[in-house]
């Protein structure tokens, strides 16, 4: 469970977050969805608490963002964008360093590797190094590196850029399964028909502030449109970011 | 705490694979004893030839001093008619010396007068100085014995020409020779050990930005400071692993070349020498992976590290290059200067001088408090928000 209240952050003159509020409960998807540079990933960074906000507030499962940095990162995991494999470890050396960062040990944390591979059907992988993986070999990777832990809260990144198709239906059929789980999940997109595929809920962000909130069918009427493409567009006013 | 040990682990598994990058530092710690054992050689080999030579000498206007050039040719020198300008020879390297007999030398010799003659050599050239040595001392010793010849001719006592004998104690050992050449270890030492944490650190910190991992690794539940710690950790044993390669390449060195013969001194470097220059260099390991920890954590890229960290081992070891030439004493205030004080007393085991403990002690904790000031930095820097946006 996340909830935003008021987040704003700035680098320098530019402003890239400014007063964003949403919440996005367990058991849902919740879509952040807006053009390239629009402060998406600003968000969740400030969310996995990598950057600190300037103002406003955000908890993760109840625990503040400033307060409680160590709290928070064991209860979320996420899929940055950059992938950022090891690439002279093996997929299963990459899964275990993070199962050990996060205080996993022995038996538990390699049966844990095991289940994960045999999801995320990798096992023909598990042994090689990463280095020459393909796009989709490596998200396979980092996803069973991001769940290791077995978070309440999943944080992705971008998760289908530069996927082809079939590793792309892997990716949506992957998040559906972790809202079967009663997971929060929480991802940025700025694809508009696979945040229309997958979200419950869709938190629609242009220069880093929140110009719309709701479901699917809510954002249709607010715009008065039938087709999501047409609301996105009204929301935001212009047809950047749009593929 | 138990963290740090699981980044150290991982990180020296990565390192060790990445063969490449240590192998480039092992080269550099083979660099200091392939190059001293090299210039020792060549420098001995040129020593050791021309004592046992005769000295050959070009020499213009031979037939003006018959009995000069009689006297030299006892005394095992071999004459050679020199080029028509000897000072050209001698400039462009041909000759070592040239000795010239002017026309009116047998005039003035026969007339009781100062004859003159000259010798042509450059004083530079460290290569000639044997020859130069040797043409100037026989000349001398000529001219004193005809002198005591015409003194004892006309009855007077060659005494009367020596108010003053002096008498030459010289305080150096054969070793001091060879000293010379050990003044410049510290400064290979410190070389290998930084050029050895090197690699390792900047794949570590800049690399691991440049690859986008840094982002995912510091999400994970330790305090940044840890991951600094553990990255830092895993370094030094590269940093250490060149040291001891240095030290040994040193030891295989002094052994395998015949120091006697080449530079007529035996150097002390056993095992005890050996550990014990070891331990003094302990300190600078941390030193070493302290700095460029941090200095790897302000680069953007590992290029831009890769091309100042280098130099970073260049500026600690730098005094080390000087003391070769500007002896400095083991004074306390040495030892406060961190890698000048160990390098200071590296030149004291070498000598086999008396080593005061309070000197080693007072260096060593300079640079372990000094590593944990700089560690303490790369931690703040680890946790700031420019480690991420590399601004």
């Amino acid at each position: 469970m996340i909830q935003v209240q008021g987040l704003s952050k700035s680098f320098g003159k530019v402003k890239a977050v400014q007063n964003v509020s949403f919440s996005a409960p367990d058991g849902q998807i919740t879509g952040l969805l807006g053009p390239n540079g629009a402060g998406k990933s600003t968000i969740l960074r400030m969310l996995y608490t990598l950057l600190k906000p300037e103002s406003g507030s955000a908890q993760v499962d109840g625990f503040d963002v400033r307060q409680s940095a160590i709290d928070i990162q064991r209860r979320i995991g996420v899929l940055a964008d950059a992938r950022g494999l090891y690439s002279r470890l093996t997929s299963r050396e990459n899964i275990r360093y993070y199962g050990r960062l996060h205080g996993l040990t022995g038996e538990a944390l390699e049966k844990k590797i095991n289940s994960l591979m045999l999801l995320l059907d990798m096992q023909s992988i598990a042994d090689r190094k990463t280095e020459g993986f393909s796009t989709g070999e490596k998200l396979k990777v980092a996803i069973a590196r991001t769940l290791v832990h077995d978070p309440q809260n999943v944080l992705l990144d971008e998760p289908t850029n530069g996927l082809d198709v079939m590793s792309t239906r892997a990716m949506r059929q992957f998040v559906l399964r972790l809202r079967e789980e009663g997971k929060c999940v929480l991802f940025t997109s700025h694809i508009m028909q696979e945040v229309a595929a997958l979200c419950d809920q869709i938190v629609i962000i242009s220069h880093g502030e929140v110009s719309a909130n709701g479901s699917p069918d809510d954002l249709r009427k607010q715009t008065g449109k039938e087709n999501l493409e047409d609301a996105f567009v009204a929301v935001i006013g212009s047809e950047e970011g749009l593929e | 705490m138990k963290k740090i040990l699981v980044i150290f682990q991982k990180e020296m598994l990565d390192n060790l694979r990445d063969y490449r990058s240590w192998v480039t530092g092992v080269f550099w710690a083979l660099f200091g004893p392939l190059l001293l054992g090299g210039m020792i050689m060549l420098l001995g080999n040129s020593i050791r030839e021309k004592v046992d030579e005769s000295l050959i000498l070009p020499v213009l206007g031979a037939e003006n001093a018959p009995n000069l050039i009689a006297f030299l040719e006892q005394q095992d020198v071999v004459f050679e008619t020199a080029p028509a300008d000897p000072e050209a020879a001698v400039i462009a390297g041909d000759i070592n010396v040239a000795l010239i007999i002017p026309e009116n030398y047998s005039e003035d010799f026969s007339a009781g007068e100062t004859a003159k003659v000259k010798l042509v050599f450059d004083s530079t050239r460290q290569s000639a100085m044997v020859d130069i040595n040797r043409a100037q001392n026989l000349l001398e010793g000529y001219g004193d014995y005809i002198g005591l010849l015409r003194l004892s001719l006309r009855g007077v006592s060659p005494e009367v020409m020596r108010a003053v004998q002096v008498e030459e104690v010289d305080t150096a050992t054969p070793q001091s020779q060879a000293l010379i050449f050990l003044s410049m270890l510290p400064y290979f030492i410190i070389f290998a050990i930084f050029n050895g944490a090197s690699p390792v650190i900047t794949d570590a910190t800049a690399g691991e930005r440049e690859r986008g991992s840094l982002e995912p690794l510091l999400i994970n539940p330790l305090p940044r400071g840890w991951i600094a710690v553990g990255k830092m950790l895993s370094a030094m044993p590269f940093a250490t692993f060149n040291l001891i390669i240095t030290l040994v390449g040193f030891a295989i060195i002094f052994r395998i070349l015949p120091m006697e013969e080449l530079l007529g001194v035996q150097i002390g470097f056993d095992i005890s020498t050996l550990l014990a220059v070891f331990l003094i260099c302990l300190p600078i390991v941390f030193l070493a992976c302290a700095i460029q920890t941090l200095i790897a954590s302000f680069a953007k890229t590992t290029k831009e590290a890769g091309t100042y960290l280098p130099f970073i081992g260049l500026i600690p070891s730098l005094p080390g290059l000087a003391l070769a030439f500007l002896p400095v004493k083991p004074e306390l205030w040495t030892m406060l200067i961190p890698t000048f004080g160990q390098q200071i007393l590296i030149n004291q085991f070498l000598r086999s001088e008396p080593i005061s403990g309070v000197n080693i002690l007072v260096s060593a904790v300079l640079t372990i408090v000094l590593s944990a000031a700089v560690t303490y930095v790369a931690i703040k820097l680890y946790e700031g928000e420019r480690i991420i946006t590399g601004k």
